[in-house]
């Protein structure tokens, strides 16, 4: 196993004077290759400041970020990782087909390739039957599985995904966790994922990264020891009510600390 | 391996029959509208019979414009041609200033204002003006008609190129996509719909701008030249029938980009 991202005692400051406000306090994080982390904490704590970090769509302010060993800007060039946001972000002039292709149109790979990968792609997240059809003809579940297909579409050795079931109700959020595990344990790659649901992070990750309010920082890892593949089952486990409530326990410590502090 | 059974059912419909009958609805009332009016113009000016140079019948007016079909229509495409020819500088000026003021945040917030107050300068006061700078003929019916076609389409067009959310342009980043990519991929697609809606407006504006233009001089065998004359000398149903023939080019105009915008946008529904 190998590092595929390392943080460096990183910050990230917004602002100046008066307005400053500290994103990122002192940031260390290791992840490996074929890991599934989750990054939890409760809103503005950083945690999708961390994503854009390693995505290289925000520059950190101090400290030294890897991603596959290099600077996040070359990760960004070589297209290592794939995003997938918190909105499906799909673009509605394109059919659900031509919005997986987008990546390889822009990365020019040949044209006959290109409508391959896109088609299996498709079938990986269940949406053979809708090619043709437009973002607007399918449901936010349907549309954040064309967004996973695309950020997969490439074959990036990382995923980086932002609360990307957020504003899905509760069953097709449990829907999309199982697909998405299927999926990784398919593909091997490594994921981030942000999110603000305990359970969502304990049931997916092989760790979880939990985060403290506002100035972010990292206040503990947690090793999620629950054995690979997982089903409804695992919900309904005693071990995972364990570390649901430990992951909770932690975050309510950093919270009420956090109030003292201010 | 996914199981999409579950899936089926959940699309949002799309239905052709529901497409014909409000189509018909749409189409049905406004026609029997425009019946009814004819019918009454009709009967009143049988009944209380004005002279003709005041209110010419309807049976007048088509017996008219059937009478003069071929020189009513000349003059009516050398009027479109100007109509178009200004359509098409104006617009592709508008598209062209757009994509470099979209570019910079400053730029936009200092012409934009400029550009949404000129819709209330009445451009056509302006035609003697043009006159002067570019002659008697299509010259300076052009001019006019580019100017009034110039600032919807300017600004609609920076607006669209600036509606891509923080997210879709971010999208493009993690690609590592050029400029070039990012405006022919993302910014250009988002903005057509804007730009058809400016499309639209332009194509009413530039026969208006055309036949006006032409109110204040010109060859007569334009049709605003043509309204005009007629009417000095009080042979108003030829006028009637230039202006029915004003109506048809226009209305020619507009639904042929309406069409080409159904053809071009099929994602694009009224509901967006």
């Amino acid at each position: 196993m190998s590092h595929i991202i390392e943080f460096d005692q990183v910050w990230k400051i917004f602002g100046a004077g008066e307005s400053e406000t500290i994103a990122l306090q002192n940031v260390d994080l290791t992840v490996e290759t074929g890991e599934f982390v989750s990054i939890i904490g409760p809103s503005g704590c950083g945690k999708s400041t961390l994503l854009r970090l390693i995505a290289d769509l925000l520059p950190p302010s101090k400290g030294d970020i890897r991603v596959n060993g290099k600077t996040p800007r070359q990760a960004r060039l070589d297209r290592d990782y794939g995003m997938v946001f918190q909105a499906p972000t799909l673009y509605e002039w394109r059919t659900v087909l031509k919005n997986v292709e987008l990546p390889l149109e822009v990365m020019r790979s040949a044209r006959e390739d290109k409508r391959g990968r896109a088609v299996k792609m498709l079938d990986l997240v269940g949406l053979s039957d809708f090619q043709n059809h437009y973002p607007r003809q399918l449901s936010g579940g349907m549309q954040q599985r064309v967004s996973i297909a695309r950020a997969l579409v490439f074959e990036p050795t990382l995923i980086l995904m932002d609360e990307p079931f957020g504003a899905l109700d509760e069953f097709t959020r449990e829907r999309l966790n199982l697909e998405l595990l299927d999926i990784w344990a398919e593909t091997h790659k490594t994921v981030i994922f942000v999110t603000h649901s305990i359970s969502e992070a304990v049931f997916l990750s092989s760790r979880v990264v939990v985060m403290t309010p506002r100035p972010g920082k990292i206040a503990r890892i947690i090793d999620i020891d629950l054995s690979y593949p997982r089903n409804f089952e695992t919900r309904e486990s005693d071990r995972f009510f364990e570390l649901v409530t430990e992951v909770r326990e932690t975050l309510k410590e950093e919270f009420t600390r956090g109030e003292i502090d201010d | 391996m996914v199981n999409s059974e579950w899936l089926t059912g959940m699309t949002r419909g799309s239905a052709g029959n529901v497409d014909s009958r409000r189509w018909q609805a749409s189409i049905l009332p406004p026609l029997l509208v425009f019946v009814v009016v004819l019918a009454v113009w009709e009967l009143g000016v049988r009944i209380f019979q004005p002279p003709t140079f005041l209110l010419p019948a309807p049976s007048e007016i088509s017996r008219t414009f059937f009478a003069n079909f071929t020189e009513l229509w000349t003059y009516g495409f050398n009027t479109f041609r100007e109509a178009v020819a200004g359509f098409a500088l104006g617009c592709g000026l508008g598209i062209l200033v757009a994509i470099v003021v979209a570019r910079s945040e400053v730029l936009s917030s200092v012409l934009l204002p400029f550009a949404v107050a000129s819709n209330s300068v009445p451009i056509v006061a302006m035609a003697p003006l043009a006159i002067v700078w570019f002659g008697i003929d299509e010259g300076s019916k052009i001019a006019i008609v580019a100017v009034m076609c110039f600032f919807p389409t300017m600004v609609s067009m920076v607006r669209g190129l600036r509606t891509p959310s923080p997210a879709q342009v971010s999208l493009m980043r993690s690609y590592a996509a050029n400029e070039w990519q990012i405006f022919r991929k993302l910014r250009w697609p988002a903005a057509m719909p804007f730009l058809f809606n400016a499309f639209k407006i332009c194509a009413t504006l530039s026969m208006i701008g055309a036949i006006v233009a032409e109110f204040f001089g010109g060859s007569v065998k334009f049709l605003g030249v043509y309204i005009k004359t007629e009417a000095n000398i009080l042979r108003t149903q030829n006028a009637w029938a230039a202006i029915i023939v004003a109506c048809i080019l226009g209305l020619s105009f507009y639904f042929a980009i309406v069409l080409l915008e159904r053809k071009l946008m099929p994602w694009f529904t009224e509901e967006n």
